[in-house]
């Protein structure tokens, strides 16, 4: 996705997944193209984690296509690790320009079934959003990637930004 | 162990009225055994009266009730029963004529099968 997009897309999102976070219950909600860019973020309070937290999401959503790949198992879903105390969900939201990577973390005020309910309606309100027909992303390098990262928790951690 | 929840969900699902009836684990709020008419859309029926469970679970421990034991939901086209079965919940999910003492005693029944 090119830079120039990102405002308008940024913006798009915003109303999406703040009906998903208080329909769903969930803690933390990120949304993060695969090359690094935070399209959106709920439940964050510092930089550092979204920054930590999108670049595992990034290498975990590029390990867990591989291993689609290499075992003849497609596309993934989702990724759903139950934790002690809070749970992780890692899924993909389709566009047409490109997967955005979306993670979730929740705990017994939420459950399983109840982000997987809420993600559904929300992958089919992203996948429709004018603001995703817009020119393909770059190819992404390190530096690409990097850059990406920083401009994108610039814009999420706006004043104004949602989840603050 | 699945025959187990599907044997718990027959009697239910017999009863005249009944559209869905669920076991359901209720942590996770998935369906584990689910016998429901078309249109009936069971993980959102399973997550959403899990959910319902749990929030009317700790309502009751705050107010010092202890646990919820059945759980009832009059809305204006039917009725949901949800009754506690340990790890799992059993719902039944009922027209608006079903015959409701019945659903909620099958419910309870096929809930203790399982406890």
């Amino acid at each position: 996705m090119r830079v120039a997009e990102l405002p308008r897309v940024v913006e798009a999102l915003r109303a999406p997944i703040q009906t998903f976070v208080r329909e769903s219950r969930a803690r933390i909600a990120l949304v993060v193209t695969g090359s690094g860019q935070v399209l959106a973020q709920h439940g964050f309070a510092r930089r550092y984690e979204v920054m930590n937290v999108a670049s595992l999401a990034a290498a975990a959503h590029a390990a867990a296509n591989a291993l689609g790949r290499l075992t003849g198992a497609g596309p993934w879903q989702h990724l759903h690790h139950a934790g002690s105390r809070q749970d992780l969900f890692l899924a993909t939201l389709r566009t047409p320009v490109e997967d955005l990577i979306f993670v979730v973390i929740f705990d017994t005020e939420s459950s399983l079934g109840l982000v997987q309910l809420f993600f559904g309606r929300l992958a089919e309100q992203v996948a429709q959003l004018p603001e995703f027909r817009v020119l393909p992303s770059e190819q992404t390098t390190q530096q690409t990637f990097e850059r990406d990262l920083e401009e994108g928790l610039q814009r999420v951690f706006q004043p104004d930004a949602p989840g603050r | 162990m699945t025959a187990r929840y599907t044997e718990a969900l027959d009697r239910l699902s017999r009863v005249s009225g009944v559209a869905g009836a669920l076991v359901v684990e209720a942590r996770a709020g998935l369906p584990v055994a689910v016998d429901v008419a078309s249109g009936v859309d069971s993980g959102a029926v399973a997550a959403l009266a899990a959910a319902m469970y749990r929030g009317a679970q700790r309502a009751a421990e705050t107010g010092g009730y202890e646990g919820v034991h059945t759980l009832q939901l009059e809305a204006t086209a039917g009725h949901v029963v949800v009754a506690g079965a340990g790890e799992m919940l059993v719902i039944a999910v009922a027209e608006r004529d079903a015959q409701l003492g019945l659903v909620r005693l099958e419910t309870q029944r096929a809930a203790e099968s399982l406890r």
